[in-house]
């Protein structure tokens, strides 16, 4: 009877929180990897010596840094420039940034796995640079770098917890919320730890057997 | 066996796990003088209650709790802890008192022992130096920052419906509400009259409160769990009356809040 | 605007509480890599059973994000009468999660050791123990070396999560220190780049450690 009560009236609160977890984890990922290709592109094709070093001092930087402090800076440092977001669009780009270095890493390796002959016969047949990226680069480049993808998107799931540092209203911290309320914190803890363990193993299998798919159709198209 | 039937397992058997822990306890007064020593914990930012200066804990908190510490005959000793896990920590004896300002409420009497009250908390508001607010209901229609998830945020959405309306901006701390009230992003701050009386007197040049509060009186007190803390409440509210009577309560809130104001010495009716 | 002030002011008490940060990191590591070493033979052992618990435990450990275990640790080991300090609970918690990603790393070596290597090892007569601690496990450490620093770096990162339960190490440090200054982005920026300092360190140091293997 309790737990029904509880139930309705946090319930609503907490499907919210997974809501948003889900959100931001899908558009944090999205825009990670939106930028660690345009990364990785970037690495590839500009040779200038200064903007190679930016790039590596950028990955350096995110890649050596706790994310929490990277979300720390974002929401309450950067404010004091004159950069006040809230906390969800906060959250989203510190996502977007943290992801960005270790999906860049994973598409230039995928790029330079794509054969050499591959794309000068493309050269040689007058395709565009554009066309090849589309038609030969990406699709080959995807084979062989959608295990370390899906991997590394199921290890954002996870990350997107610490967001709840910042007061995003994700699951953790409409749980949290509960849990000052009606003291249930040994119980809803635990409760909270299965639920993450179930939800990334389900999507973990999901992205498995994406992954499978996704291999044979770029198989089947290159 | 279907998800929602293993989670409602596990939930039991947590239960049962917590049921079983709390067994027969000792006097807590008696094992704190055997022993020594008060354990606390607190969070070290919340000016000028708890702070940490140079690395050190400082702040009214701390010279309040080791008076009566040394009234008790112990030393106390302190540990930072974020919020969140201040009430799950003394639940489970992580420590023997919460010696953060905790607001009393009617939910948290029912689970917990609490001190009598060791400072004002109603609700209050902040502007810039200088603002045209003179009473608090000129926030209607203006823009007004909480911190989240606090006791008073809740107030002040209570307030803005009687008002009719004003817009409420959530912040993660409140230090940043107050860095958007300085930069004029906010007409004004909501938060307990210490904290903000405190802000105004250490940036004076900066902010200026709103008088008189607006909440309903609210107190701030020291928490601990039920079981076996009777004496030790009985103990610790006696430390806090003859504080009070001697004068050394008065020379803090100078100190700290730049104003003294008699506390009750009966615990307030909720 | 930009206070380089409030950095120099600060910078030592920030610094000192990278002592946290290094010991449960440290700490974290070495322990993770007990128990991940255990886990690892348990996960290629015959036993179903062996097999089935290393499954679970790499699987819980890698699929509850490490603030949700350490408020386990926090909340719900002393109702179970588990009742340690903050200090030893946070190090065995991240402890235990590194065992969980080290075991699949010290797995992943060992399929590069050539069978050969232990069958030849069972022919001499050598107890399965021995084979573990003399033959496989040394050849696992020695190829998994670079993935180890690896591993020891997120540690760093991930022990600022301890701050929720009460540790002042360097992000602890660095949001009481924000908050009485009323300067974060100097102060964040500043733990920052004393996270990354200490990565770089690592990450040389480990750099050195891997060439003097490569006898």
């Amino acid at each position: 009877m309790m737990e029904l009560d509880l139930f309705r009236e946090y319930g609503p609160a907490l499907l919210r929180g997974l809501g948003v977890t889900i959100f931001c984890w899908i558009v944090g990922t999205a825009c990670a990897m939106a930028l660690g290709f345009l990364l990785a592109l970037v690495q590839r094709g500009v040779s200038a010596r200064p903007v190679q070093w930016i790039l590596r001092a950028y990955v350096e930087f995110i890649r050596g840094t706790p994310f929490l402090v990277q979300l720390f800076v974002l929401y309450y440092g950067a404010p004091m420039l004159g950069l006040r977001l809230d906390a969800m669009p906060a959250g989203l780009l510190g996502l977007t940034i943290y992801g960005s270095p270790y999906f860049a890493e994973i598409f230039r390796a995928g790029l330079n796995a794509v054969p050499l002959g591959q794309i000068e016969a493309a050269r040689a047949m007058g395709f565009a640079p554009a066309t090849i990226l589309r038609r030969i680069m990406i699709p080959v480049m995807l084979v062989s770098a959608l295990p370390a993808l899906v991997n590394f998107s199921i290890i954002l799931t996870k990350e997107t917890v610490i967001l709840s540092m910042i007061t995003v209203p994700e699951i953790m911290f409409e749980t949290q919320t509960m849990m000052a309320e009606t003291f249930a914190f040994a119980e809803s803890t635990l409760v909270l730890a299965l639920f993450f363990w179930v939800f990334v193993e389900t999507i973990s299998r999901i992205g498995r057997r994406l992954e499978r798919r996704a291999t044979h159709y770029l198989l089947d198209r290159s | 066996m279907t998800l929602r039937t293993t989670l409602r397992a596990a939930l039991f058997g947590a239960t049962a796990l917590a049921l079983t822990a709390t067994g027969a306890l000792a006097d807590m007064l008696e094992d704190i003088k055997a022993a020594g020593k008060i354990t606390t914990a607190t969070e070290m930012h919340y000016a000028p209650f708890d702070m940490l200066e140079n690395g050190e804990y400082a702040g009214f908190n701390k010279e309040l709790f080791d008076e009566v510490a040394k009234e008790l005959g112990v030393t106390a000793e302190y540990q930072d802890l974020p919020w969140a896990s201040i009430l799950p920590g003394l639940e489970v004896s992580k420590f023997d008192f919460v010696n953060a300002p905790v607001t009393i409420t009617p939910e948290r009497m029912e689970r917990y022992a609490f001190t009598l009250p060791i400072s004002d908390a109603t609700v209050a508001l902040v502007q810039r130096k200088g603002g045209d607010l003179t009473k608090p209901e000129d926030i209607k229609g203006k823009t007004v920052g909480i911190q989240k998830g606090t006791a008073q945020e809740k107030q002040l959405e209570a307030y803005s419906d009687t008002l009719g309306g004003f817009t409420i901006r959530g912040y993660g701390s409140p230090d940043e509400a107050y860095a958007d009230l300085a930069a004029g992003r906010l007409d004004a701050v909501a938060g307990s009259a210490p904290n903000l009386a405190y802000l105004a007197k250490t940036r004076p040049d900066v902010f200026e409160t709103i008088q008189p509060p607006f909440g309903e009186p609210k107190y701030f007190a020291w928490v601990t769990r039920k079981e076996g803390s009777e004496s030790l409440i009985e103990a610790m509210n006696a430390a806090l009356i003859k504080i009070q009577d001697d004068g050394r309560l008065a020379a803090m809130q100078e100190k700290w809040f730049g104003t003294a104001t008699a506390l009750p010495k009966e615990m307030p009716a909720m | 605007m930009f206070s380089f002030q409030t950095i120099i002011d600060n910078l030592p008490v920030l610094a000192a509480s990278a002592r946290y940060t290094l010991l449960i990191s440290g700490a974290g590591c070495l322990l993770g890599l007990i128990f991940g070493a255990l886990i690892c033979v348990a996960a290629v052992s015959r036993a179903p059973a062996a097999r089935a618990f290393a499954g679970l435990y790499v699987s819980f450990f890698r699929g509850v994000p490490l603030l949700i275990q350490l408020l386990l640790a926090f909340y719900l080991l002393p109702l179970v009468g588990v009742n340690v300090p903050a200090l030893a609970a946070a190090i065995f918690t991240v402890g235990l999660c590194a065992a969980a990603y080290i075991s699949e790393i010290l797995r992943g070596a060992l399929n590069a050791i050539p069978r050969g290597q232990a069958e030849a090892a069972i022919a001499v007569g050598l107890s399965p123990r021995h084979i573990w601690t003399r033959i496989l496990l040394p050849q696992a450490l020695k190829i998994s070396m670079p993935a180890l620093v690896n591993e020891l770096i997120l540690l760093v990162k991930a022990s600022s999560l301890v701050t929720v339960v009460g540790i002042v190490e360097i992000t602890r440090m660095s949001q009481a220190i924000a908050s009485a200054t009323y300067r974060p982005l100097e102060i964040y920026l500043t733990a920052a780049f004393l996270y990354l300092a200490i990565n770089l360190v690592i990450a040389a140091l480990g750099r050195n450690l891997e060439r003097r293997l490569a006898w």
